[in-house]
């Protein structure tokens, strides 16, 4: 076990490193600079403000200057907000974004599960039908869609909840049912379909047999077997989700993280792409690390020392 | 029955769930009633900044996210007053020289930092040298080349000791400008010439950064900045003019989503809000609808380079055969003005007319004399068929609009078909600098509130200039208009030279740009300069 992990991990800082070096080449291949304005902006400033972040060196050099930066986990100033850094703005935006994002999973997948046990045990009855139809109402209509609505609703015209910012509890109930729901709906969608087909497993039938507890036969023997589909995805939602979202945070002026990926590439904002994207990538391929580990704890079959002492 | 006790469960869960999510609002809902019956007798204005401040350090947060916070926390040596001209502020009053090129500027007794310091001279000294150091980098530096000796000094040639800027003692400044200049006065009214406390400064090199280490000298002092999410400001008693100020507080929301913005307007949560564009026609002619003036222009630049708008009478043709008042009318709807000429309203010359009223309409639509023109240009050239063209745009939904609507417009008045192509802003920029397109869309927001620094934009070296286009008459005008110190002589200068460059016609204009938003009706007197920035000032809420 010790050693798989030990060997995930070497291939985890391999993944990270080959994602941050294609992105910094990627990003200088695309035309533009930070400092490109409509406005007029004279040559002198500009090549005072390009020697001031070092992008008047050499590419090869900027690299360095750039892998320097992520053994050293110092990203340095953003060349947009000068007065912060890079590790200012992460630091401040994803505890903000995580907190939304452990909310959202969590309401997502207990009420998503819930829906989908329910809609197998009842399937094709009213209440299948009924869950199946919240979840794809969950899954086709977009989350900036659904957030404007319940903005229009809970809190302009009926005055609930607060419209937007974040700054108490109660700013947190719209932003999170609007992020909830469509992976509420994949949940449900998901768990319903291997619970039906778990449902007809022998060993359910044989548990059924021995007079177990209907409820200890769904909740021990069914669920926990039904439920393989959805960790798998939880990696990537979870990756994504806490990493906070653009149009979310946008429109309910969350202060998260969310933002800047879409904002620094707009802005060419080089040291903070490069920020949000080694950390968004090493926080996903983790992730997907921690769903491999819950494999293993859920399924019996998946050994990792097993599959290393081949 | 088993089956029920699994719902039963779950009816449970849903329960406790909500239980939380009721139990934490109702707490924050007291704190909240608790606030407003505290601050009952304040007067609180609720603004929104759309965005985190880029810096609060004045040479560096060059844009009006910047400004609209910065200009109410500090103040220069003038202050622009509600007819958005240079008034006295930090300076009580300044002597300038005969020749129009020293300026001595006296700082009242009592204008003292928020810290309770006293503005001196040296801040101001310390501050300016500051915006033009080379290592500062300062987006804004370019504004202080009107100072003799700060250009060479920028650009590494010069040092900062023959920057002419001097403190002759604790209250007199003393400045050499490199030209008589009559808008110096405007110029510095900008947040880049804010002073700045050299004690603090030494002591913190980020005393701008966080709210706690903040010391400005204007009207409004802060109280507390949450990143990118709040910002408040309070009214500030060392202020020199403090008996003005009327507002105790002014809290700045961050929110960057127009939608969001109105509907917080709506709710009550903020007293201005911009107009989200789906809501214009329903909203513009609302009785809350303010509208200011901006000095800056919506255009288009041909580039001179590519056929066929190497051809001038071509470039003409296309320029007559933009219906403006059509685009404004129908396609902004926004109430702007539609724009024949390329320095906006709002300048007045010495005889006390707009320039713009003086210098007229310098071109008109005019859908025949486009098309003979079109005629006589493609004979000129020799094109059996124009060659095509291909206009660029930066992508967004209204450029889309009025992009699509000129096409139509050359297809009707000249039966010309052209192209539409659109690009993400940093690429438009970048392929409109190195001269890539051939027709694109721009825009111009001035810096100071004068003719000339429309006009500068095209000349030859001008950065700005972005046409390939170069005449050596208009080069000539422009820094003849940079060097007088007689201002009629001045705007005539301007004059001509707006009329060359709409006689050869590298750009045409669509709209002069404005403000508009939504304002609750208790709240009066902001105070939204053409130059870009808010003046909360005078303000008052009700």
């Amino acid at each position: 076990m010790t050693k798989y992990i030990i060997k995930r991990f070497l291939i985890m800082i391999g993944t990270v490193l080959i994602i941050a070096t294609l992105t910094f080449f990627l990003m200088h291949a695309i035309p533009g600079s930070p400092f490109n304005e409509e406005r007029n902006s004279n040559e002198v400033v500009q090549a005072n403000l390009e020697a001031h972040y070092h992008l008047n060196e050499p590419l090869f050099i900027q690299y360095l200057i750039y892998l320097k930066s992520i053994a050293t986990l110092d990203f340095g100033p953003s060349i947009k907000h000068p007065t912060q850094t890079v590790n200012d703005l992460l630091g401040r935006g994803f505890p903000i974004s995580f907190e939304l994002g452990i909310v959202t999973i969590l309401v997502a997948v207990i009420s998503g599960i819930i829906l989908g046990v329910l809609a197998a045990l009842k399937h094709n009855g009213i209440i299948d039908y009924l869950a199946m139809t919240i979840a794809v109402l969950g899954i086709s209509i977009p989350n900036f869609v659904l957030a404007t609505l319940l903005i229009q609703k809970l809190a302009v015209d009926w005055d609930i909840f607060p419209a937007a910012t974040w700054s108490s509890p109660l700013h947190m109930v719209l932003p999170t049912l609007a992020l909830a729901t469509g992976p509420m709906a994949i949940i449900a969608r998901l768990t319903r379909s291997s619970m039906l087909e778990v449902l007809t497993q022998d060993y359910i039938k044989t548990a059924r047999a021995k007079g177990l507890m209907p409820y200890k036969i769904i909740i021990k023997h069914a669920l926990k077997n039904a439920l393989m589909p959805v960790v798998t995805i939880l990696g990537t939602l979870l990756a994504g989700i806490l990493t906070g979202t653009f149009v979310i945070e946008k429109i309910f002026a969350i202060p998260g993280m969310g933002r800047y990926f879409i904002e620094s590439i707009n802005q060419r904002d080089y040291p903070v792409i490069m920020g949000t994207t080694v950390f968004y990538s090493f926080f996903l391929v983790f992730m997907l690390f921690l769903v491999d580990i819950a494999y293993g704890l859920l399924d019996p079959r998946i050994k990792m020392h097993k599959k290393e002492g081949e | 029955m088993k089956k029920w006790l699994m719902l039963l469960l779950a009816v449970m869960v849903a329960v406790v769930l909500a239980a939380c999510t009721t139990s934490g609002s109702s707490d924050s809902g007291e704190q909240n009633d608790g606030g407003e019956e505290a601050s009952g007798g304040e007067k609180v204005l609720k603004l929104n900044n759309g965005s985190e401040p880029t810096s609060l350090d004045p040479p560096i947060g060059f844009d009006s996210y910047s400004w609209n916070v910065l200009n109410n926390l500090m103040e220069g040596m003038t202050r622009l007053d509600e007819s958005h001209e240079p008034a006295a502020a930090t300076a009580e009053k300044w002597d300038v020289s005969e020749d129009g090129k020293v300026y001595t500027f006296h700082i009242r007794e009592d204008a003292n930092w928020s810290n309770g310091d006293p503005v001196t001279a040296g801040d101001f000294e310390f501050a300016w040298k500051r915006l033009v150091d080379p290592e500062v980098a300062s987006p804004a530096a370019f504004l202080g080349y009107f100072i003799e000796g700060a250009e060479a000094y920028n650009n590494g040639e010069g040092s900062k000791d023959d920057v002419m800027v001097e403190a002759v003692d604790e209250k007199t400044l003393e400045v050499t400008l490199t030209a008589p200049t009559g808008y110096f006065l405007h110029v510095i009214s900008n947040p880049a010439f804010f002073p700045i406390n050299e004690e603090v400064q030494s002591e913190n090199e980020e005393w701008f950064a966080e709210a706690d280490s903040f010391v400005g000298n204007g009207p409004f002092q802060l109280a507390k900045w949450t990143h990118d999410s709040e910002l408040v400001m309070e009214k500030n008693d060392e202020y020199w003019d403090a008996d003005t100020v009327k507002l105790d507080k002014v809290e700045w929301a961050m929110v960057n989503d127009t939608n969001t913005e109105y509907q917080m307007y709506e709710s009550g949560d903020l007293d201005t809000s911009d107009i989200p564009s789906e809501m214009s026609e329903e909203l513009i002619d609302s009785e809350n609808v303010v509208i200011e003036e901006q000095a800056g222009t919506h255009f288009y630049r041909f580039n001179v380079n590519e056929e066929p708008f190497t051809n001038e009478k071509i470039r003409k043709a296309f320029a007559m055969a933009v219906n403006q008042e059509e685009i404004v009318e129908y396609v902004t709807k926004n109430k702007e003005e539609p724009a024949y000429g390329f320095v906006s309203y709002g300048f007045t010359d010495p005889s006390g007319e707009d320039f713009r009223d003086k210098n007229g309409d310098l071109v008109e639509y005019d859908p025949e004399q486009a098309k003979q023109l079109l005629e006589e240009g493609m004979e000129e050239e020799g094109y059996e068929e124009l060659p095509k063209v291909t206009l660029t745009y930066n992508t967004s939904d209204v450029n889309k609009s009025i992009a699509e609507t000129v096409q139509s417009m050359y297809k009707e008045n000249l039966d010309v078909d052209i192209t539409l192509e659109n690009t993400e802003w940093n690429v438009f920029l970048q392929d409109q600098k190195d001269l890539k397109h051939q027709l694109s869309r721009s825009s111009f927001l001035a810096d100071y509130a004068d003719p000339i620094n429309f006009l500068e934009s095209f000349t030859t070296d001008s950065s700005m200039n972005r046409t390939g286009w170069s005449n050596e008459e208009y080069d000539e005008l422009i820094q003849q208009a940079k060097s007088e110190a007689d201002e009629e002589q001045r705007f005539e200068y301007m004059y001509e030279a707006e009329k060359i460059l709409f006689e050869e016609m590298p750009i045409f204009p669509i709209h002069f740009y404005n403000q508009v938003v939504l304002q609750k009706d208790e709240v009066e007197n902001i105070v939204r300069h053409p130059v870009g920035y808010l003046e909360l000032k005078w303000a008052d809420k009700n």
